[in-house]
């Protein structure tokens, strides 16, 4: 599939290097047409998969007739499915997204969002090259978009434009997208969440509960910058909320033991969320460069079998 | 508390520069866009507590090491009792030193008696501090004023030594007043060293008031009392009284009275062996004391008949007080006890001559003449102790030698004229301290004046050894003299009127008695024993200067009336010779005698309470300072290097309190390492 790409957030190179790497669902997928993925449905793929008795009504094309041979009995030989899937992009479109590094490095001056936006894009262009179906979902108060997960060029194309023009702004309704993507999808899906979390931890277990109640495979990208984490600063400083809250003067020497203390917790407590909700979690910092982190989460994906 | 350098205080105002640099690095806030307010909220909850407590903990150690930079570099002296001199150095600094004997009481131990060990700690305190462009030093013996040219050298000058004086703190302080009104000085510092003793400081007179009231006006001065305030220690001290040498045929003998005083003892009984020379043989006589001490009444010490005079001592073993363990005595042949009656009326002259001239001891030879007035030139006024004067008050040439002989320690006791006051035209008569006679009261019938008040416990009526009061209630006066102006009343009549007056003298005494002995004004004759004992008494007091041999108590001026007097005892007496007569000692002249000894007042250990001498500066500036004997610790020591110590110690808990606590699980939170996007 070739694709006219027109997108500024999306590096070539990055793309090229991916390309080679497969999108891998780690369930089994319920697709429309025949993918690159296992499905809970037996078909006819080459891979062998089991034998079960003969029942009446039967394709009798199917059956074994060497094992016939041998026990005199009737048996199916069954192969597994490959299938589609259908890859839903939850991006958190609040304002907290905008956050900037500050860093030195060659990603400097790059926000969340444009973090995100090019993790989303190259994901969703490796999935529309392997022929899955791409959807996005932005979760933000003022920029609310829902895209089904389709399979044309076209489609991909409209999931780009939208990536590309999205805004953070106002607070965080990743929570509400989430659940609302759970119920809303009907069959299974790769949901990928790219997000900064920055709500309870027991908000967002509730939420990959419902995920993988619904049979999702959900894979999560925790955007964080360095700055957020050190809390290093030299003076007292006014702290504008990014999602509209009232801004708070503190004087960072005073309680940085205490920010870096409240946000170990809040670590130690996404981790066991995702210990317990066994999603795929990446915790990114955005000065790391996003084609290690992409190349890194599509080989973690891929089946052992195949090696 | 004081400094060295004070004007290094005037940095103090920075303490609070850790507080103002917090406050501008508060305002010099910067404000940017921050995503993770959620941890931002959770930490200012946490930080509510301890955290806010350890930062003001952080900024309290930053002032306390300001200011304790501060304060070393002030140099301060420790001792809370400077802290009201203020920061300003005096212009003079005055010691007045209680020299007095019982300024000499020593801890056993250290050596040091009490005035060793204020001068020591005082010239201490003074040499780290500034005291002054003038110190000056007024020792209670001297009663002069010294410049001195720097504190250590008070510990070797002679009028900073040891003597056997009494003290007159009044009297100092009012020198010191003197001073610092004629040099009109701006602030001075008046540092007075004492033990209290009661006699030395006569809380009880009239003059502590106006002294008080002088010091108030005066501007900046400071009052400090190095006071020894703790109970006396176990000590002894000796004294000789009545010493008698009589003949007993053809042997003579010493008879004295031995007084042993005991102070601050446990009051158990003891013997003491007391050392009696005379003539260079020595004896040895216990005593057993008890609680208060002991008197060795009367005793007898055989001497050569052919001494007619000559001097002694007795001793104590050593003790607290080495001031008080020797008394000098000095002994000569009884003087004829001669005592002129100065009278026109023959009848008054005998009356008095008859209670005079009969010895109370047979063994005195008493002598009475009685002249009308114009006889006096005839009187032999080198020989006479008592002179009774019956006439006008003495005016001219008369008044002057009767001033010369009251001042050469004789008495004088002035009856009232009969008549009225004659006096040559032209001429004043002599009134000491402005007391004159009145006119005369008589009473009316049968009617008699009765003494209403009298003084038993000293001067001339005074009870007698056996503790009875003379019998002046029975008293009838028929006319009495009034006296116009004031002295100090011995005894007064039912309405007031004075009988029996004392005017004050440095030496001597003069009396003015209201009425006559004779039956036509009193029953003083037909009675008897009031007017006796009264005239034998101030014959007695009269003729102790007529004695070859005196007793003197040491102070300014007792050797003053001979030229040569040279030092007999004791041997290791090095003094110079202004300063020979504050000592204790045996000094001689000729035929004269004199031991010099320490008041009877200095005997005593008895302190002024000390609420009542803080009473005496009451409206003034003035700090006590309680010191003990023989504690020569630095009355102020330099402080710097405590507060040096304490800076540090307040930046050592400086930095360990900013020490980022839990830096460790911080930097594990932030490692890429552990944070490189692997699934979970």
């Amino acid at each position: 599939m070739a694709l006219q790409l027109r997108r500024d957030y999306l590096n070539q190179q990055v793309m090229e290097r991916l390309s080679t790497l497969q999108l891998h669902a780690r369930l089994p997928m319920i697709g429309s047409v025949s993918g690159k993925h296992r499905s809970p449905i037996r078909g006819s793929s080459l891979e062998f998969a089991e034998y079960r008795k003969y029942v009446p009504g039967d394709d009798t094309r199917r059956l074994d007739w060497r094992a016939y041979a041998r026990n005199d009995r009737y048996y199916i030989k069954e192969f597994e499915a490959d299938t589609n899937l259908r890859m839903c992009l939850v991006v958190d479109t609040s304002g907290s997204m905008d956050f900037t590094d500050n860093g030195t490095g060659e990603e400097a001056g790059l926000s969340k969002l444009d973090y995100a936006r090019r993790v989303a894009g190259t994901l969703a262009y490796i999935a529309a090259l392997q022929g899955d179906a791409v959807g996005l979902y932005c979760a933000g108060e003022t920029f609310h978009i829902e895209i089904p997960p389709k399979r044309s060029a076209t489609h991909l194309s409209v999931v780009l434009d939208e990536l590309g023009t999205m805004e953070a702004s106002g607070e965080t309704g990743l929570a509400d997208i989430l659940h609302e993507t759970a119920e809303r999808i009907p069959q299974r899906a790769l949901i990928i969440v790219i997000s900064d979390l920055f709500i309870d931890p027991q908000v967002v277990r509730n939420c990959f509960d419902h995920l993988r109640f619904r049979k999702h495979d959900v894979a999560v990208f925790h955007l964080m910058e360095q700055n957020e984490l050190d809390f290093e600063f030299d003076r007292p400083m006014r702290f504008i909320d990014m999602e509209g809250g009232e801004p708070i003067l503190a004087d960072p020497t005073v309680i940085g033991t205490q920010y870096r203390r409240a946000m170990q917790m809040y670590l130690e407590n996404m981790d066991e969320v995702v210990r317990d909700t066994e999603v795929d979690y990446h915790r990114i910092y955005i000065h790391e460069d996003y084609g290690d982190v992409l190349a890194r989460f599509l080989l973690g994906r891929t089946p052992k079998r195949h090696k | 508390m004081s400094f060295l350098q004070p004007l290094a205080l005037i940095a103090l105002p920075l303490m609070a520069l850790p507080i103002i640099i917090h406050l501008i690095n508060q305002q010099r806030h910067r404000t940017i866009p921050w995503a993770a307010m959620m941890f931002l909220m959770d930490a200012k909850r946490m930080s509510r507590g301890m955290a806010r407590l350890r930062h003001l903990l952080i900024l309290l150690m930053r002032v306390l090491a300001i200011g304790a930079l501060i304060f070393a570099i002030s140099r301060p002296l420790s001792g809370g009792w400077l802290g009201s001199v203020g920061l300003s150095k005096p212009d003079a600094t005055l010691i007045l030193l209680d020299r007095s004997a019982s300024m000499e009481m020593q801890d056993l131990q250290a050596g040091e008696s009490k005035r060793s060990t204020a001068l020591k700690r005082l010239a201490q305190l003074l040499e780290q501090g500034d005291y002054g462009t003038h110190l000056l030093l007024i020792d209670s013996a001297n009663g002069q004023m010294q410049e001195v040219d720097s504190p250590n050298a008070l510990l070797n000058l002679p009028t900073t030594g040891a003597s056997a004086t009494s003290a007159n703190i009044p009297t100092m302080l009012e020198t010191a007043l003197a001073y610092l009104k004629a040099n009109e000085s701006g602030r001075a510092e008046i540092w007075i060293c004492s033990d209290l003793n009661e006699n030395d400081w006569d809380i009880h007179s009239g003059r502590w008031n106006a002294i008080r009231e002088a010091f108030a006006q005066l501007e900046g001065v400071h009052h400090f009392l190095l006071a020894y305030t703790d109970p006396p220690s176990s000590n002894l001290s000796v004294r000789v009284e009545n010493v008698q040498r009589w003949k007993r045929g053809n042997d003579a003998e010493l008879i004295l009275d031995v007084l042993v005083r005991r102070d601050g003892s446990s009051g158990d009984t003891r013997r003491v062996p007391i050392e009696f020379e005379v003539n260079n043989v020595q004896s040895v006589v216990e005593m057993e004391l008890d609680t208060l001490g002991a008197v060795l009444q009367g005793h007898r010490i055989p001497i050569d008949a052919k001494l007619s005079s000559g001097w002694g001592s007795v001793s104590l073993p050593g003790d607290a007080n080495p001031l008080d363990n020797r008394f000098f005595f000095v002994f000569s042949e009884p003087p004829v006890r001669k005592s002129v009656v100065v009278s026109d009326d023959k009848r008054i002259g005998e009356a008095f001559h008859r209670a005079l001239a009969t010895p109370m001891d047979a063994r005195l030879q008493h002598h009475t003449d009685v002249i009308p007035v114009p006889r006096v030139a005839e009187i032999d006024w080198e020989n006479t102790g008592l002179l009774i004067w019956q006439a006008a008050l003495p005016s001219g040439l008369v008044a002057e030698q009767i001033e010369h002989f009251v001042n050469s320690g004789r008495v004088v006791i002035f009856f009232p004229p009969v008549g009225a006051l004659m006096q040559n035209a032209g001429e004043q008569g002599w009134e000491p301290h402005a007391l004159r006679w009145g006119d005369w009261q008589a009473t009316e019938g049968n009617e008699v004046t009765k003494v209403g008040w009298w003084r038993g416990d000293a001067d001339l009526l005074a009870h007698v050894a056996s503790g009875d009061a003379l019998p002046l209630n029975g008293l009838r006066t028929y006319r009495y003299r009034t006296l116009e102006g004031t002295g100090t009343q011995l005894a007064r009549f039912d309405d007031d009127a004075p009988l029996l007056t004392r005017v004050p003298t440095d030496h001597g005494a003069i009396y003015f008695c209201s009425t006559l002995p004779t039956a036509q004004f009193s029953s003083l004759e037909r009675d008897g024993i009031v007017f006796y004992i009264m005239l034998q008494r101030a014959l007695t007091e009269g003729c102790l200067t007529l004695a070859a041999a005196a007793q003197r108590d040491a102070g300014l001026g007792v050797l003053a009336d001979r030229e040569q007097w040279e030092l007999v005892a004791p041997a290791e007496n090095t003094f110079s010779l202004s300063q020979r007569e504050l000592h204790a000692g045996v000094h001689r002249e000729g035929e004269y005698w004199v031991a010099i000894n320490r008041s009877r007042a200095e005997d005593s250990a008895k302190a002024s309470p000390v609420e009542t001498v803080d009473a005496l500066f009451d409206g003034l500036s003035y700090r006590r300072i309680d010191v003990d004997v023989g504690d020569t610790s630095a009355l102020a020591s330099e402080l710097w290097r405590i507060f040096l110590i304490a800076m540090a110690l307040a930046l050592i808990l400086e930095a360990v309190l900013s020490l980022p606590s839990r830096k460790t699980e911080a930097t594990a939170l932030i490692d890429p390492a552990t944070a490189d996007g692997s699934t979970k």
